[in-house]
């Protein structure tokens, strides 16, 4: 290489850190690294478009991500977003019916897995919550959960000069406030897609089901489709599987939200994206195995509740080898792709109480 | 749409100002509230009030959503851009704000008590609507519109507890409302001055009319639904314009 072609690059390169340096001076950061944020081939646009007014970055994803794994948004440090939605368990709670929360207390409800959030028109298990954006302040806030106050959790941040660096980065300036907050975390959770389990390679023509899961999905086709259609199998509605009231919680769902009695036991749908991993289910934790889920299903819906869904009046009858079907079928919805992707794990692996 | 209306607010707004001979020149709008419970100032944790059942109280918090606020003329209204204020009985500095305006004469004020339905769906907000200031609920996501906390000996609640949180935007029970205050006297806004327009609020005005609402009876309300919306329905009736300072 010539001698001039070195020191010209020696003079962009300290001519670029100069830059860098004013920049930093300045407290301004220049606009992030703005990210393309793709709807999987065939599915339906999103409900509501989480990212028109809060513009997905690599800076702002990255900020959401530290702060979904840091625990200092809890009270006492031990309860980041990320104990209670575990990437191994498609971010839920493995295997725990309710979850655990600040100073030895449980939550009431079973901690939902989350992928697919831009799709999902209203948030938790009663559609209380009606944005990913405010939905953090609900466990942040609550005793039983993090336990924390806004003020308290803007505070440490404050405290922490690599979190004033990433604000910058990602909001031009290094101001730390509820609002930036919350829209990080929007960046972090709502890029989470789960979108290539077998299921979809099988759909996409790049695998074949086995026998069993064939049948197993001719079934699920015929039987469970109409409230978890495809491709994000739930249609997000609220409805009552003539599950008993538990009597320690008490808990009738969306007529909390409502206060309508018509929506007495009624809960969101879930998915079935990733369901073998998401044990235990139901929106307490009642049951251990899928095998339950699909018994309840067969004999076990109460058929006098007033409220229950007019589509399981005659409960589903299911078959010993049928449901072995249906739960092959099931265990293709799992997506490791997402469930082992570096990009949403976090410093805090394996994180288990 | 919403553009087009806005457009033709514009227009609306200049043909008014030409019919009132208003000039391009703004004026400063200065609005300034004065909590009352029967004219007698609130201080709080300390003043016994009674209401009309005879029952007492005093007040520890009390604090209110004003938004979407405009003057009003014969032809049309001048809005307040991004207009959205928390009063806050504890935080003096609250209790006025001011804005630029269109220098001529006005009529009136419009505002809405509480914070529009779009600002309720729309995610995370700063300001006066950051979450931060206590009036949101993060359990059924809206916010709280208006807020009074007390003690009284007639409430059955732990601690004597008084407490209204009230909030709903949407269907049959929202409490949203849009309050229209006439002026006393006309209203001047002239360039490079200062007008004041004082408000007072009767907080008395929260226990009758239309709805008789006792302590005794309800010393809680805390979600949205009809006790909610009955609250709304008597505190829509709390405001007046008190004095009018004009340059």
């Amino acid at each position: 290489m010539k001698p001039g072609v070195i020191i010209s690059i020696l003079a962009i390169v300290l001519g670029g850190l100069l830059l860098i340096g004013a920049g930093r001076k300045e407290e301004t950061a220049g606009p992030p690294d703005y990210i393309e944020w793709r709807i999987p081939a065939g599915w339906p646009k999103p409900a509501n478009d989480i990212f028109a007014r809060n513009k997905l970055s690599e800076q702002g994803f990255q900020l959401g991500r530290k702060l979904f794994y840091d625990g200092r948004l809890s009270k006492d440090g031990n309860f980041p977003c990320a104990s209670c939605h575990q990437q191994f368990g498609a971010f839920s709670s493995y295997d725990h019916d309710l979850s655990h929360g600040y100073n030895n207390t449980f939550t009431t409800r079973n901690a939902p897995p989350l992928f697919n959030l831009a799709w999902m028109p209203r948030l938790h298990w009663d559609g209380g919550v009606n944005h990913i954006e405010v939905q953090p302040l609900s466990p942040i806030t609550a005793p039983n959960e993090m336990g924390e106050n806004l003020d308290s959790v803007l505070l440490k941040l404050r405290r922490d000069t690599s979190y004033l660096r990433m604000f910058r980065a990602a909001f031009g300036t290094p101001e730390i406030n509820s609002q930036r907050m919350l829209k990080a975390l929007a960046q972090f959770t709502g890029s989470i897609v789960s979108a290539n389990s077998k299921y979809d390679k099988v759909m996409r023509g790049e695998a074949t089901f086995t026998y069993s899961e064939q049948n197993g999905y001719t079934f699920f086709k015929a039987n469970c489709a109409s409230c978890h259609p495809e491709p994000l199998f739930t249609d997000y509605s609220f409805r009552n599987i003539g599950l008993p009231v538990n009597e320690f919680l008490n808990d009738y769902g969306r007529m909390r939200i409502t206060g309508d009695k018509k929506d007495s036991l009624k809960f969101k749908v879930p998915s079935l994206r990733n369901v073998a991993l998401t044990f235990p289910y139901m929106h307490d934790g009642r049951f251990q195995s899928l095998n339950a889920v699909l018994d309840h299903y067969n004999s076990g819906i109460i058929t006098t509740q007033p409220t229950l869904d007019t589509l399981l009046h005659k409960r589903i009858p299911i078959a010993g080898r049928q449901k072995n079907d249906l739960i092959y079928f099931l265990h293709t919805l799992s997506d490791t792709s997402m469930t082992k992707n570096p990009r949403f794990s976090g410093e805090l692996k394996n994180f288990i109480h | 749409m919403r553009c087009r209306a806005y457009i033709l607010l514009l227009l609306l707004t200049a043909a008014g100002s030409f019919a009132n001979g208003q000039s391009a020149e703004p004026g400063l709008v200065k609005i300034s509230f004065v909590n009352t419970v029967t004219g007698k100032p609130i201080l709080l944790d300390s003043t016994v009030f009674t209401n009309p059942f005879s029952e007492t109280y005093t007040i520890t918090r009390f604090k209110y959503y004003i938004s979407n606020l405009a003057l009003t003329f014969p032809e049309g209204v001048f809005k307040e851009l991004d207009s959205y204020h928390l009063v806050d009985q504890s935080n003096a500095q609250s209790l006025s704000f001011g804005f630029t305006a269109l220098a001529g004469t006005y009529d009136g004020l419009v505002f809405l008590l509480g914070v529009d339905s779009l600002r309720n769906v729309s995610g995370a907000q700063s300001g006066a609507l950051d979450p931060l200031n206590d009036m949101f609920w993060t359990w059924n996501t809206g916010y709280i519109m208006a807020k009074m906390e007390g003690r009284s000996p007639q409430s059955k609640l732990v601690n004597r507890k008084v407490e209204y949180h009230i909030g709903g935007f949407a269907g049959v029970n929202s409490v949203l409302k849009n309050i229209k205050l006439t002026f006393p006297v006309p209203v001047n806004v002239s360039a490079g001055k200062t007008t004041e327009i004082i408000i007072e609020t009767d907080f008395a005005a929260w226990w009758q009319q239309p709805n008789e609402l006792k302590i005794s009876e309800h010393p809680v309300c805390s979600s949205p639904g009809e006790l909610a919306k009955k609250i709304a329905d008597n505190y829509s009736k709390m405001f007046r314009v008190r004095q009018i300072i004009n340059p």
